[in-house]
């Protein structure tokens, strides 16, 4: 670890596991130090039990998944600060679709996977086409979706509990999508959110590593300029980033509503600060240009196992937030730690 | 093309605004006022926040009470959680000469000073839920979250017939509310052999529940009830025990019973009892129409609560004993 030269922007962009001196790796000292962490303060062995690690990676594929879109559209140089609103507005919807109006979830999935879509458009319009900062157009899409999500509930949370005119409660079965999503698979051994978090890290791996898209992506957030006088379609490329960024923001909006039994309007607050936390704990560049979904799977499992070990440690919340500022700050310096 | 774009982003917020304005419809809706011919009183209701569907509730309480009487008209504000928007509310509706001001301050010392000076200049003023400082209002209405988490910690004690392995999900331990729903609650367990085996923050948030529900889980295996503070939390742990085959085993107590969260969940089978937390809208009416009346109405007023339980949720819940009276 003692020459590595700096890295030149997207040419040299890691493959998972290839390079010995790459991020993912000195990404996974990082996660092996939490680990120890775990080993050491297993709260009377539950951190050896399966079901610790199995309820982890459920906690965290929410974030995980958020985290997914947030990596493309960082590496483009963006930054994507409406997740969290978006994740709130189609977890209304997908309850209001399902649970109100009872539709199948062949017609609500989909509905809501391009109302996420739509949402990421919109920023990605605003970047692309209006030239508008990142920072402030996904900040307009945040409060505006937060504003959306709450008109459309009223307000309440689009539980099975329904209103009706005389004043009573009626209550809705809950349906299968949402007792399929919030269930266990494989023997009962891994959530199915999880399953759906790791299918979006390949998906975004595909893109990243397979398609010429991917690199037109690391060609925008390394240099704008050069990449568009070789002829890349930045706007396009943009767009792109961002409207993924919202389908994926559905994605983890369709896992919350499962797992809560409802669509709350007021879901995902502060979640983007949790997404933006895992791609740069993988080691993914906030400047751009380089990073990789890889890195990002890490950083998730990272910040999770962080959280899960402080949980089952019954720590208590003020020296909980000293001790994740002090363990982040402690894994990023450990990462850079290469001279 | 780059000078067009603040044009079409105003353009966007005109529309979205007028959009947020058609969200008051009538009954159903938070914001707005709730208005009939024949109304011969305004009343004036600043609200801090509607973030919180508990605050939605109360709103919805006095819309439903006031419905009943045709001679109230009601106009809602919304503070949006910022002082100093509800002190120019209370200071509009001053100037407006409305006849009775509700208001359900976002904190006590901003607000001090407007509610008096409204009150100075003869507008009855009833305090919803938080205090303001000194006496320059007519009537506080609020209720004692020490004293249901009491409640909730008698009810528990002899519910497992005073020995037991339970978890605590306390909301935000920074607020007034999380920390009077603890301290009451271990003064209520106080003298059973209540053995509390975790305890963790949940920010009132479900998802957080849930989470530190799985530790605990992970952690103990007997566990014979989970307490928290509010009924998200105490759904949240219900998931999460439900996920690891355990629901059963496991009783579930929150507080706040709103009618469609902890009242339905208890309907439901899901929670063994939920503490009422009232808003108090429906009591804030009918004080205002005494007032309205010329009647004196008392200073402060602690609403009582009630609590919904598997036994009593379909006749309408039972009334909390008030043990602080002898």
């Amino acid at each position: 670890m003692t020459t590595e030269p700096a890295r030149p922007g997207p040419a040299a962009r890691p493959f998972l596991g290839v390079d010995f001196r790459s991020p993912a790796v000195r990404a996974l000292a990082a996660l092996i130090l939490v680990l120890a962490l775990g080993l050491v303060f297993n709260a009377q062995g539950a951190f050896f039990k399966w079901e610790t690690h199995r309820d982890m990676l459920r906690h965290i594929s929410v974030f995980g998944i958020l985290a997914c879109g947030m990596t493309l559209v960082i590496i483009t140089a963006g930054i994507d600060l409406s997740v969290g609103s978006v994740l709130g507005l189609t977890a209304v919807i997908f309850a209001m679709f399902s649970l109100r109006l009872g539709w199948p979830a062949w017609l609500a999935i989909p509905a809501c996977l391009a109302a996420g879509a739509g949402c990421g458009l919109i920023s990605g319009g605003l970047v692309a086409k209006f030239r508008l900062q990142p920072f402030i157009a996904t900040l307009a899409v945040m409060v505006f979706a937060r504003g959306l999500a709450k008109f459309v509930s009223g307000g309440q949370k689009v539980s099975t509990a329904i209103l009706q005119a005389d004043g009573t409660y009626r209550y809705a079965d809950v349906p299968g999508i949402f007792e399929f999503l919030n269930s266990k698979v494989l023997g009962q051994n891994i959530a199915v959110v999880t399953l759906l978090f790791l299918l979006s890290v390949l998906i975004c791996w595909v893109i990243l590593a397979r398609l010429r898209w991917g690199r037109y992506i690391y060609a925008v957030g390394g240099n704008e300029e050069a990449a568009r006088l070789s002829g890349v379609p930045v706007a396009a490329t943009k767009l792109l980033a961002y409207g993924l960024s919202g389908f994926f923001c559905a994605v983890a909006g369709l896992c919350q509503a499962a797992q809560e039994l409802q669509g709350d309007p007021e879901a995902g607050v502060a979640y983007e600060l949790t997404a933006i936390a895992i791609v740069v704990i993988g080691g993914t560049n906030l400047m751009g240009g380089t990073g990789g979904i890889g890195l990002t799977l890490i950083g998730a499992m990272t910040i999770g196992y962080l959280e899960k070990i402080l949980s089952i440690n019954a720590v208590g919340e003020a020296s909980r937030l000293m001790l994740t500022g002090g363990i982040i700050v402690g894994a990023v310096l450990f990462q850079k730690f290469r001279k | 093309m780059k000078k067009r774009w603040p044009f079409i982003l105003a353009a966007a917020a005109v529309a979205a605004a007028v959009a947020c304005s058609g969200g008051d419809r009538g009954k159903a809706a938070p914001g707005g006022t709730a208005e009939s011919p024949e109304a011969r009183w305004t009343i004036g209701m600043s609200q801090c926040n509607l973030g919180e569907p508990w605050r939605v509730q109360m709103n919805q309480d006095i819309r439903n009470e006031a419905v009943l009487h045709p001679e109230l008209k009601i106009v809602f504000k919304d503070a949006q959680n910022d002082s100093l928007k509800q002190r120019s509310q209370i200071e509009e509706f001053t100037s407006a000469g409305v006849d009775v001001i509700i208001v359900s301050p976002k904190e006590a010392a901003p607000l001090t000073e407007p509610v008096a000076a409204a009150f100075a200049k003869g507008i009855p003023v009833i305090v919803l839920d938080r205090r303001v400082l000194g006496d320059g209002y007519t009537c506080f209405i609020g209720a004692d979250n020490k004293k249901i988490g009491r409640a909730a910690g008698r009810w528990i004690a002899a519910k497992l017939a005073g020995k037991g392995r339970v978890v605590e999900l306390m909301g935000l331990m920074t607020s007034t509310p999380g920390q009077d729903r603890h301290t009451g609650f271990r003064d209520g367990i106080k003298g059973s052999a209540i053995d509390i085996i975790f305890e963790a923050d949940m920010k009132w948030l479900e998802p957080e529940a849930r989470k530190e529900m799985e530790s605990a889980l992970a952690r103990f295996d007997t566990i014979d009830l989970v307490y928290a503070h509010n009924d998200p939390g105490a759904h949240g742990a219900y998931l999460a025990a439900k996920a690891a085959g355990r629901e059963k085993s496991i009783l579930f107590v929150g507080i706040d019973a709103l009618p469609y969260e902890g009242q339905a969940y208890v309907k439901q089978g899901i929670m063994e009892a939920s503490f009422e937390y009232p808003t108090g809208g429906k009591e804030a009416v009918l004080t205002a129409l005494e007032i309205l009346a010329g009647k004196t109405v008392a200073k402060d007023i602690t609403l009582p609560s009630r609590v919904f339980t598997r036994e009593n949720i379909d006749s309408g819940g039972e009334w909390v004993p008030d043990e602080e009276r002898p």
